[in-house]
């Protein structure tokens, strides 16, 4: 094979691109990995919830760094305010707890230190990190490998890889290099508000609240974020409301049968972000690229939770590269389709039967009707007895 | 996609969270962003489907319609 300056370029550090970087450099490829911010996880645009178990399953200890929380379970709401609760510290009270021996059931991250200790473990393994690096553009080679074009503190460098990987967010450029279909549907991308807050109680609970009154086409939540603070945020349909996002949030805020709990509430912080309730993109690779993370659309689609699915898709991606890389296989001429059928076979089988759950809830015109299955579908999703319990 | 008279977008940045969701719905080819991670304000949108200004969960994206299409060096049409 003809020399290259790195195996693998990777767009993007946030979990995904930097948890692909870490396996790969840990299998001993050589690993660029850029990202064109100053500062990792900001803005912020995620509420941060991940389980311990997701954690664990891609090798990175719960550490007091990034951890705002520890969470214990779930509360799910229906639009008048009854609620389902799975507190597992109740349900299963010999291994889950706050007491020595015992432990969390998940964390809420603060995003600006989880994605910078990702990074770190990253580089740690031996992968180089570029941060105010900007992707230009790719473009793939007669001799089979591709170069990449970055924008480094305004210098123009072009590199010579054999794989970029898109791990550039919901907004990927990435993927449109490459004229992969990334476009989204109106009807499937939630408006995202949250606030962080004081003066708003919470008892280590992810607390879910269902109902069209509140969040059409979404939900709305209540995390707590460590430090007596609290999230309250909500994501909405365009296509099934007239108002923004922020709209509903004040009215979720103020007249909800919440609104005596936030009444005190005072906001500090503002974050937002748009969340796929979509199914997976049906093509996330090309010659010489693959996608992960939010810039493949590997979110859940009933939760819009995409941290475990970057992390989960990030190792998968790693495995795949550094075994394809190893054995010299070809990388253009739809040769990485295999990384796609891995990773469906790993995940994105089970991400497409919850898209097709939530697409039949949302197809439901009957307000009533889809607001308590909505509300069914939640509280059987966080229970201990989901098929779904570990996506 | 639409056939559209083009726009050019107007982003009020008191208001903008740099969310992100008007380039996420965005049907545009690569590079329609402005360097605050938002759509482009600076050169008409010819496809002037305006989902951008249905997701913004601040509703702080406006637009007005120009007459002349996108000129290829990509500074407003104007």
């Amino acid at each position: 094979m003809p020399p290259v300056d790195y195996d693998v370029v990777i767009i993007g550090a946030g979990p995904a691109g930097s948890t692909t970087a870490r396996f790969a450099a840990t299998a001993g490829l050589k690993v660029l990995l850029v990202d064109k911010r100053q500062e990792l996880g900001a803005p912020i645009q995620c509420s941060g919830a991940i389980s311990r178990h997701a954690l664990e399953q891609v090798g990175i200890t719960p550490d007091e760094e990034f951890i705002h929380e520890a969470i214990y379970g779930f509360a799910i709401y229906d639009e008048t305010g009854n609620r389902a609760v799975h507190d597992y510290r109740s349900l299963k009270p010999e291994e889950y707890g706050s007491e020595a021996g015992k432990r969390p059931l998940g964390y809420v991250v603060d995003r600006r230190r989880f994605d910078r200790y990702l990074m770190t473990q990253a580089e740690r393994a031996g992968a180089e990190v570029w941060l105010k690096t900007e992707g230009l553009g790719y473009t793939p080679q007669a001799d089979g490998l591709c170069t990449v074009r970055l924008l480094r503190y305004n210098q123009e460098i072009t590199l010579r890889t054999r794989v970029v990987v898109g791990a550039d967010g919901l907004q990927s450029q990435v993927g449109r290099w490459a004229g992969l279909q990334t476009h989204i549907k109106i009807t499937e991308l939630a408006g995202c508000l949250q606030f962080i807050v004081d003066g708003v109680e919470t008892e280590g609970l992810l607390e879910i609240v269902t109902g069209h009154e509140w969040a059409p086409g979404g939900y709305a939540w209540v995390f707590p974020k460590g430090h007596g603070y609290a999230e309250i945020g909500l994501g909405v349909i365009a296509t099934m409301t007239d108002q923004p996002a922020r709209w509903h949030l004040d009215k979720f805020m103020t007249q909800s049968f919440f609104r005596d709990r936030f009444a005190n509430s005072r906001i500090l912080e503002v974050q937002g972000g748009g969340v796929p309730l979509a199914a997976p993109l049906r093509t996330q690779f090309a010659d010489n690229l693959i996608l992960v993370g939010d810039a493949a659309r590997h979110v859940n689609p009933i939760t819009g939770g995409g941290l475990h699915t970057a992390v989960a898709g990030g190792k998968i991606a790693a495995d795949f590269l550094s075994g394809h890389l190893a054995d010299q296989l070809p990388l253009q001429a739809g040769a990485l389709e295999a990384y796609q059928r891995l990773w469906l076979s790993e995940l994105g089988d089970k991400m497409w039967k919850l898209y097709g759950i939530k697409t039949d809830i949302f197809h439901n015109m009957n307000i009533p009707e889809r607001n308590r299955q909505l509300y069914l579908t939640m509280a059987d999703y966080f229970s201990p007895t989901s098929e779904f319990k570990k996506i | 996609m639409s056939k559209q008279q083009p726009v050019l977008f107007h982003i009020g940045w008191n208001a903008c969270i740099n969310c992100g969701a008007c380039v996420a719905i965005c049907p545009q080819e690569a590079g329609f962003v402005s360097p605050f991670d938002t759509i482009a304000v600076d050169r008409p949108c010819d496809i002037a489907c305006l989902l951008c200004e249905q997701i913004c969960p601040v509703d702080t994206i406006t637009h007005e319609r120009v007459g002349i299409p996108v000129a290829s060096n990509g500074v407003n049409g104007q």
